[in-house]
């Protein structure tokens, strides 16, 4: 048993160092002269399979102006014209399908000199006019996004759905060419007409008439936006193949080397999980390990598929910092004894309470979300009061009764969306009676309060600021009072109720506590969400995301009895890290499905399951 | 006991029954619609619904409550009705061929939920409504994925071309449906089946009269109230309430055999079982029954009941929406028998016959009379799907508040309350 583990381990391990060494030798490769070689072969060869449709072209249109001719000396009507043009199309065309010119032999170093060079000049007047159509963008962006507000205004008085568009649309049609650009298109045109004169030496059938309309072509096959060695072979080679090359494999691996070194990590991690599969299991759990070597394929399946890794990364930080203070009000009621707070939507609506008032008083920027908070907390530590009470009646199967209660409480709110005598006109629909379904944020109120405080980008990656140290303050209040007084004697009566009680400790007291700390955080929590998403969502919106934040602390590592903070930044992150990694993968593996959808529901209800079994798990009687 | 604290009690007792009928009432008023029109859809409504909910009392009885993952049973039902549409095989014959497909699946899937749900006791209700998310990814992994991708599907319609998977809606209606498979053999008017009902009610109980297995007294009793339904129906005032009925003879008596077959499981050797698990699974295992496994029967039956409950529900439909159909099924149900007057320890047929006459009252009444109230459908939608969570927290509320209670007592130790601290 040991030993195939061992065996299986180490011939992964001696796979992926192949895979590696192979690839870092090769790398190197791309930018010397066997990667430039390769880049100039395949440059020409898609050069010269475009201009052999053009010379094609040109005997078709030859051979058209034969038979207009033809027809026209022997006085023939107009169908007869059309029948015998598109005869000698039809003609010619047969004649050269899959009849490809053979160039061997040929002296090839006229064109693939002036083929550099036009094609330098091509690149360099294409930067040239990326760079002055960007400032022209920039220049203009102010303008757009102004339009683009006014438009949203507009919108909101009109009562339509506001659009979730976030990107602003600059209109380019004012754009005119510089001075740098111009000359710059000369010189390119210019070598041009020297690289159509080398042509014209390998292939005499071209005319000047054809190399004009081939420019476009030619200029669109050579000139990729992104020069880098991959780019290019795989734009060259998806144009005129690369049997071409005298050393294909050679080429192929050059090319992949990246995508192998990922792959060889792959088979190096997995070695090492499969050889201390016992004691990162018994370190982790079986479910963290899986969830964590499932995170690890989608990072390098999403390297190996070329998507923007830093990207998403950033994506999966900033939805960690979104859902962490949520998932951080389970902290409290775990701890209290209450189990996973199911009913977390209680305090989602107060939350969103606040919020919905702070819109309505026009209350700004982040004193709007200051006084949206505090008034959420104080509506949410009302209602967890309450629900404590409740809770304190019915010690030890409060799961099923606080998911009923917040389902309960959120199809009330519903028809206290309807009815709640709110005016703005940002909140309600101007025609029909209640509250919209999402509330868009804007400049105005709250949006992106947090994210956007202290942001800074490296790169793609995006690191919103505000938003990680408000989590991290949260944590770290709720961590300083779990180490008080009161939090000891909390844990002690979530730990063991009986012994709590029989030291002292005053259980209900302590439970109504820990409630009225996880709602009030649910509160915090959706705020935080919306104010990051960018809309408040309302109605049944918030049913579901109790049991969102309840996996994603199971999948950090807590039980149903025990937690501590780690759970909760460890929890969060490979969830949402799944979640937003997950979904581009999936589209790019299977274009246009909901896979991602689905495989949310398995994670977050297998968790919940897995942590039941775990839970409640007396096998007597 | 004096009389009034006998009232006290029995309010007490059927307090979420009563304030039912009270709300219902207030919702008949206000919504504003004819009697023969709520009755013609209520009687739809109970045909489609019962047997639904029927399947959920075995499960209450072995004290596992209710049963949510009866999900999972309709999801059983919804793959045969896609392969029964596929192969084209209509009318009654689809139905049977349906039904008879159902069977092993939801065998094998109860056969995992009882498993499941035994490794969380005291947690199954949670448990069951967990696993019925869960299950739902992975019915739409298969209808998705598997269905009409991996296993291809030739029948017209049921794949969409240019999207992934099975469509949102499996149609069968056409001749090659199974659209009233069921409920079309049959149909007659409301006071003709109340006519043949009362009829053979009364027959049945002058035979068991003859046979001495009832006393005479009774049985006199019994043919007086069916005389007098009879009567009623002699009325034009009240033939004319039902005037829009048309009654599904066949499915309501498939209703009413599930419920003469709930009764005869209960009083069998199993049944027994069933009832010393839900008391007290120690002192059952005490006795040398195996828990566990009477639990995983218990299961297995409520599931292949649900998948028989769905295919009803479809073919009177006559079509059903592929990934939602069967979301709902749990809850509705759930509720329907609290409202009865079931808990989640005892239940009975007659409490889930009336609790979905109830139930589906309110919900017919519901968005009319929201709207006349206060001006807005949609807040009678919200509240009927207020009162489905609500009557199940408040059932539950009640539940452990009397275990609580009893607890304290001495002498009236209730077993779930222990095991549950």
């Amino acid at each position: 048993m040991k030993n195939w583990k061992r065996i299986v381990a180490a011939l992964l391990l001696v796979v992926g160092i192949v895979l590696i060494v192979m690839s870092v030798v090769n790398m190197p490769k791309r930018n010397s002269e066997t990667g430039t070689a390769i880049i100039e072969k395949l440059r020409v060869r898609s050069l010269l399979s475009a201009v052999g449709d053009g010379v094609v072209e040109s005997y078709v249109d030859i051979a058209k102006k034969n038979a207009t001719e033809e027809v026209k000396a022997a006085g023939g009507s107009l169908s007869d014209l059309r029948k015998a043009i598109k005869e000698a199309e039809e003609k010619v065309r047969s004649e050269f399908t899959g009849d490809t010119t053979d160039y061997t032999g040929k002296d090839m170093t006229g064109v693939y000199a002036s083929l550099a060079e036009y094609d330098a000049s091509l690149a360099s007047y294409a930067d040239e006019k990326a760079l002055a159509e960007k400032k022209y963008y920039d220049a203009h962006l102010a303008e757009a996004e102004a339009l683009a507000e006014q438009k949203r205004e507009e919108a909101i008085a009109k009562g339509e759905d506001v659009p979730a568009e976030e990107t602003v649309f600059v209109d380019m049609s004012g754009f005119t060419p510089t001075e740098k650009m111009l000359s710059l298109r000369a010189t390119a045109d210019e070598k041009y007409k020297l690289l159509g004169a080398e042509l014209m030496k390998v292939e005499p059938q071209l005319t000047e008439n054809a190399l004009e309309t081939l420019q476009k072509t030619v200029d669109s096959v050579l000139y990729q936006e992104q020069r880098d060695f991959a780019s290019l072979y795989d734009a060259y080679a998806s144009y005129a193949g690369t049997d071409v090359l005298d050393d294909q494999r050679q080429a192929f691996i050059i090319r992949y080397a990246d995508d192998f070194i990922t792959f060889g990590v792959g088979f190096i991690i997995l070695a090492f999980a499969i050889y201390f599969y016992d004691a990162i299991v018994k370190a982790l759990g079986v479910p963290r390990f899986i969830i964590g070597l499932f995170f690890i394929l989608l990072c390098l399946s999403a390297l190996v598929l070329d998507l923007n890794l830093s990207a998403l990364l950033s994506n999966t930080v900033v939805r960690m910092g979104m859902n962490s203070v949520m998932v951080l009000a389970m902290v409290p009621g775990i701890q209290c004894g209450i189990s996973l707070n199911l009913g977390l939507p209680i305090g989602l609506v107060a939350g969103l309470l606040g919020g919905l008032m702070a819109i309505e008083y026009e209350i700004p920027g982040i004193a709007g979300f200051l006084f949206a908070l505090a008034s959420g907390m104080i509506i949410a530590a009302i209602a967890g009061y309450l629900y404590a009470m409740l809770l304190n009646r019915l010690k030890g199967s409060e799961m099923s009764v606080t998911t009923y209660v917040g389902f309960s409480v959120v199809s009330l709110m519903s028809i206290a969306w309807l009815m709640l005598p709110f005016k703005s006109l940002k909140l309600r629909w101007p025609l029909g009676t209640g509250l919209r379904n999402t509330i868009g944020l804007d400049k105005s109120n709250f949006w992106r309060i947090l994210d956007r405080f202290l942001a800074f980008k490296i790169g793609d990656f995006m690191v919103p600021t505000g938003l990680l140290l408000f989590m991290a303050f949260a944590c770290l209040m709720v961590w300083l009072f779990s180490r008080s007084k009161t939090g000891v004697a909390m844990q002690a009566v979530g730990n063991n109720r009986r012994f709590a009680q029989a030291t002292g400790i005053n259980v209900n007291k302590m439970r109504t506590i820990g409630t009225v700390l996880s709602t009030v955080l649910g509160a915090v929590g959706i705020l935080v969400y919306s104010q990051s998403y960018g809309f408040m969502q309302l109605y049944t919106a918030p049913r579901q995301m109790g049991f969102v934040a309840a996996s994603a602390i199971l999948i950090g590592g807590a039980s149903t009895s025990r937690t501590k903070i780690s759970h909760v930044i460890i929890g969060t992150f490979l969830f949402q890290g799944v979640l937003t990694l997950g979904m581009p993968v999936a589209n790019e593996l299977v274009p246009g499905s909901t896979i991602s959808e689905t495989m949310r529901i398995l994670i977050s209800n297998g968790i919940i399951l897995y942590a039941l079994t775990k839970s409640g798990g007396d096998t007597r009687g | 006991m004096d009389k009034s604290k006998d009232i006290r009690t029995i309010m007490r007792d059927n307090a979420v029954t009563i304030m039912f009928v009270i709300l219902c009432i207030i919702g008949l008023v206000f919504s504003g619609q004819s009697v023969s029109f709520v009755m013609y859809e209520l009687v739809g409504r109970i045909s489609r619904n019962a047997f639904l909910v029927l399947a959920l009392i075995i499960p209450i009885i072995a004290g596992m409550g209710i049963n949510f993952a009866v999900t999972i049973g309709a999801m059983a039902a919804q793959i045969s009705a896609l392969w029964i549409t596929e192969w084209q095989i209509p009318g009654l014959t689809g139905f049977m061929a349906a039904i008879a497909m159902t069977l092993p699946i939801a065998l094998v899937f109860g056969f995992l939920i009882g498993k499941l749900l035994n490794k969380m006791k005291g947690q199954e209700m949670i448990g069951g409504l967990i696993l019925g998310y869960f299950a739902n990814g992975l019915y739409q992994l298969l209808f998705l994925f598997i269905f009409g991708n991996i296993i291809p599907l030739n029948t017209k319609g049921l794949v969409i071309q240019g999207s992934t998977g099975v469509a949102n809606t499996i149609n069968l209606t056409g001749d090659k449906g199974i659209k009233y498979a069921l409920d079309g053999i049959m149909r007659l008017p409301m006071h003709e089946t109340v006519f043949w009902a009362c009829g053979i009610a009364a027959l049945v109980a002058i035979a068991l009269m003859a046979l001495k297995k009832i006393e005479a007294k009774k049985a006199i009793k019994i043919i007086v109230i069916l005389a007098v339904l009879v009567g009623l129906f002699f009325i034009p005032a009240v033939r004319d309430l039902f005037v829009l009925t048309n009654v599904p003879i066949v499915t309501l008596l498939v209703i009413f055999l599930l419920c003469l077959f709930n009764n005869a499981l209960l009083k069998t050797r199993l049944g027994q079982q069933f009832r010393a698990v839900g008391q007290n699974r120690v002192v059952a295992n005490a006795a040398g029954i195996s828990v566990d496994t009477i639990r995983v029967i218990a299961i297995m039956i409520s599931t292949v009941l649900a998948g028989w409950g769905q295919l009803i529900f479809v073919q009177n439909m006559g079509s059903f929406q592929t990934y939602g159909a069967h979301e709902q099924v749990g809850l509705y149900a759930g509720a329907a028998i609290l409202v009865g007057g079931a808990s989640i320890k005892r239940a009975t047929n007659g409490q889930a016959i009336l609790g979905t006459i109830l139930f589906h009252l309110l919900f017919i009444v519901a968005p009319s009379a929201g709207k006349n109230i206060f001006g807005d459908a949609a807040v009678g939608e919200y509240f009927r799907v207020f009162i489905s969570y609500g009557v199940i927290a408040m059932a539950l509320v009640m539940h452990t508040w009397r275990g609580a209670v009893k607890k304290k007592k001495p002498g009236e130790q209730d077993m779930s309350a222990v095991e549950k601290g």
